[in-house]
């Protein structure tokens, strides 16, 4: 409920607030951050109760997600050793299946246990069974939960109604749901996490989830596949367009379409990834797109091109 | 033996090799790095068995094994909190879901009855309480978070069906309620689990039985103060696709959608934040204190929200008086919904150390402080009942070999409770019922003891009301 005001941050941001007049903006702090719910309705208590409703839900979240709270899921998971499981809940067993899925689909460049032995969980989906084949993984969701839980916001506010509505966790992790009314979408910028007044690129999206990874002047992220410290790489960004079937229910077949979950996991491999293995990934996952915004070599700062890739050009 | 000759032994022992000997120091630097304590004790068993039994439990097959005794359960009241009471019985193996009833069936029963689908248990959903006790004759226990103003019917007429009641804080909103619920749980014979769920917490278990009462850590408990507080959020409201039709409100006993949403809020529904929330607390203090109060006076107000929405008290600050076994006590307990800063807690304070406690770790991890002229805690250290001091200043001059530099200014050493609760908040209390109800335990919260912690937090209303000092008399706690 914040007044609007520079909106960008993390290399990812929302151009021109103060156009979106009849846009209502609600916010609140959960893991670590800042959750934001923008959305377009007549009344403003119910648009704030709805929001409020999404907000409990985040806090529910980090409470099953975080490692950081003693009793949460996670915690109980990074507590096994080598025999033992542990009944996790819904919402943490369809996390650790999209994260794992991920994890095989970028060889690793995505490793929620950097290194620790991800593939030694067994991921027991039919029983919420989580068990450990080694001692000592250790599960951080701090790439994905927050994408995730963007996910199920959405859900949430479609449920109450509010269809013209845009979610975002730190402005790293965004879903736009429809676009308000007169608008072809949502306005977001890409900018580059150095400079943040350098607009790299604007778009305008419904229906997609968008994510960003960025790292600042002197700041490096560690590849869990080797241990080092990876280079070359300032902010990667990626777009998936939600699924059709929005809201449906995990079920049987697999987990949701969580697009934000996808998009949060994609930016972190996407900071590790050669351009080759990149241009690969968005090759044959149809709707996947990603922008690249290497370290300047040599010239000045901050004057390295995007790049971009994907069916949109 | 810890404590003497503390100078100096450190860099001796270690060249020297050898069996080491323990001293003060050792254990300022190990133990307090190494949060296990795996060298002594109490605590590290104690945190090993509790791991251990919530392993076996986590790794039991989903078909319970042979010896234990499958529960069929219900649950009547499918909202927040009957939803956190699902969850965590999902992690409890030998239970068997049979109902769900709510009278919200668009929503949230639909949505636990789902939910309790994906585990495979073949629930069906009710909308009438009467009508489920009347087809699932299978049931044993029924787990009851409703509204308080409904706690006492549905508990009673639960009992008399033969089944073991599990039913949620605040017993009810009036003791004219509470008290029918003991009375019906002695007639009947049936269980009566009150969810005061910081009873069975290993955490407050452990601070009652080692802390307070074997090592009288805090000697004589003055003074005890105490918060919930709470930032300012919207009413609840509901999607208005599934608003419930207003004849079925009616039924129930609820005017319209927002009083069905808010009836905490509400006079003849709940009891307010001092209910909702301070409940849990004051419940704590009479339990550490060894006393139910003897006067109590509150100032509140509706100070902040729609009097019209907002019946009961949005702030409340109250003083409790105790003649405890040790002496005279004190107690504050404020809760606000208008600022959340530093959550909730419980801090007792004793003549020869302090105790800051709150069930969410993340909010306060617990924290013990020892008074300097007070004895030292070595001996409870060594034993594992307390962690070793934390002290920054030593760690930092830990190649002089000396404790501290003399002319420092020490904070006091802060010590910490080294037993962890890794399941959801429920889960123990829950335990603690079923295992009861297989005659392998004892309850946690029977209904005599909920009922004088209602008698103590409904007073809180009243003394607010009259805006003087009311006095408890010994009989009011008793049935």
């Amino acid at each position: 409920m914040r007044d609007g005001g520079p909106d960008v941050e993390g290399g990812l941001g929302i151009a021109g607030p103060r156009e979106l007049g009849d846009v209502r903006r609600f916010s609140h702090e959960a893991m670590a951050t800042s959750f934001e719910v923008y959305a377009v309705h007549p009344d403003e208590r119910y648009a704030a109760q709805a929001a409020q409703a999404a907000f409990e839900l985040t806090d529910r979240l980090e409470r099953e997600l975080s490692r950081f709270v003693p009793n949460s899921d996670i915690t109980r998971v990074n507590h096994l050793v080598a025999g033992e499981g542990a009944r996790v809940g819904p919402s943490t067993m369809e996390c650790l299946v999209i994260a794992r899925h991920l994890f095989d689909l970028t060889g690793g460049a995505f490793d929620p246990s950097i290194g620790t032995g991800l593939a030694s969980l067994e991921l027991d989906a039919d029983d919420f069974m989580v068990r450990a084949t080694i001692d000592g993984v250790q599960i951080d969701l701090g790439a994905i939960g927050k994408g995730y839980a963007v996910d199920l916001m959405a859900e949430l506010l479609e449920e109450w109604g509010l269809q013209h509505a845009l979610v975002h966790g730190g402005f790293s992790s965004v879903l736009a749901l429809e676009p308000p009314p007169g608008r072809d979408g949502w306005p977001l910028t890409l900018s580059d996490p150095g400079a943040p007044s350098r607009v790299l690129a604007r778009l305008s999206v419904c229906q997609t989830a968008l994510g960003a990874s960025g790292v600042r002047k002197g700041d490096h992220i560690v590849d869990p596949r080797t241990g080092e410290p990876a280079r070359g790489r300032k902010a990667a960004w990626v777009a998936l367009p939600r699924p059709a079937r929005a809201g449906a229910e995990a079920s049987a077949e697999g987990p949701r379409m969580a697009a934000a979950a996808v998009t949060d996991a994609l930016t972190t491999a996407m900071m590790l990834l050669s351009i080759e293995e990149i241009a690969a990934l968005c090759e044959r996952s149809p709707g996947l797109e990603a922008w690249v915004l290497p370290e300047s070599v040599g010239g000045p700062p901050g004057e390295a091109d995007l790049i971009y890739f994907g069916g949109r050009l | 033996m810890a404590g003497e000759d503390e100078k100096g032994k450190g860099k001796a022992r270690a060249a020297g090799g050898g069996p080491p000997k323990l001293d003060r120091r050792d254990l300022l630097m190990g133990l307090s790095t190494v949060p296990a304590l795996g060298l002594f004790g109490y605590a590290w068993n104690k945190q090993r068995q509790y791991q251990q039994a919530r392993a076996e439990a986590a790794t039991a097959p989903p078909v319970a094994p042979a010896d234990l005794q499958e529960i069929n359960v219900a649950l009547i009241g499918a909202g927040a909190q009957g939803q956190v009471l699902t969850e965590a019985m999902l992690r409890i193996p030998g239970l068997r879901f049979r109902a769900v009833c709510d009278i919200w069936t668009e929503y949230n029963q639909k949505r636990v009855v789902n939910t309790l689908k994906r585990f495979k248990h073949e629930v069906n959903g009710y909308e009438d309480y009467r009508e489920m006790l009347d087809k699932e004759k299978a049931i044993d226990a029924v787990m009851i978070a409703t509204p308080d103003f409904w706690h006492a019917q549905h508990t009673i007429d639960c009992l008399k069906a033969g089944k073991h009641v599990y039913c949620e804080k605040e017993m009810s909103n009036t003791l004219e309620g509470a008290r029918s619920m003991v009375l019906a749980a002695r007639d009947t014979g049936k269980l009566l689990q009150i969810g005061h769920q910081r009873r069975s917490n290993p955490r407050y278990i452990h601070c009652y039985e080692k802390l307070l009462t074997e090592a009288k850590l805090l000697g004589r408990i003055v003074t005890v103060y105490g918060q919930w507080n709470r930032g300012v959020t919207p009413d609840l409201g509901a999607p208005d696709r599934y608003v419930i039709p207003e004849t079925r409100l009616t039924q129930y006993g609820f005017k319209d959608m927002h009083q069905f949403r808010n009836w905490r809020w509400y006079k003849g529904k709940g009891g307010g934040p001092i209910v909702d929330l301070g409940s849990h607390q004051i419940d704590i203090y009479s339990w550490f204190l060894g006393a139910n109060p003897s006067h109590v006076m509150a100032s509140g107000g509706q100070l902040y929200y729609d009097p019209k929405t907002h019946e009961w008290y949005d702030t409340v600050m109250v003083v409790y008086d105790y003649d405890t076994p040790l002496g005279p006590a004190k107690a504050y307990y404020q809760t606000q919904t208008t600022n959340g800063s530093q959550g909730y807690f419980e801090n007792f304070m004793g003549d020869q150390g302090t105790l800051l406690i709150s069930e969410s770790e993340v909010n306060n991890a617990g924290s013990l402080y020892r008074d300097p002229n007070a004895p030292a805690w070595d001996e409870w250290i060594q034993k594992g009942y307390v962690s070793a001091p934390q002290l920054q200043e030593v760690k930092e001059k830990s190649d002089t070999g000396a404790i501290a530099d003399v002319r420092e200014s020490v904070a006091p050493d802060r010590h910490t409770v080294p037993v962890a609760l890794r399941d959801p908040y429920h889960q123990p209390h829950l335990q603690n019922f079923f295992d009861t109800v297989r005659g392998k335990a004892k309850l946690n919260c029977p209904p005599e003891v909920a009922y004088e912690t209602a008698v103590a937090v409904l007073k809180v209303n009243e003394a607010i009301e009259a805006g003087f000092r009311l006095s408890f008399k010994a009989e009011d706690f008793k049935i």
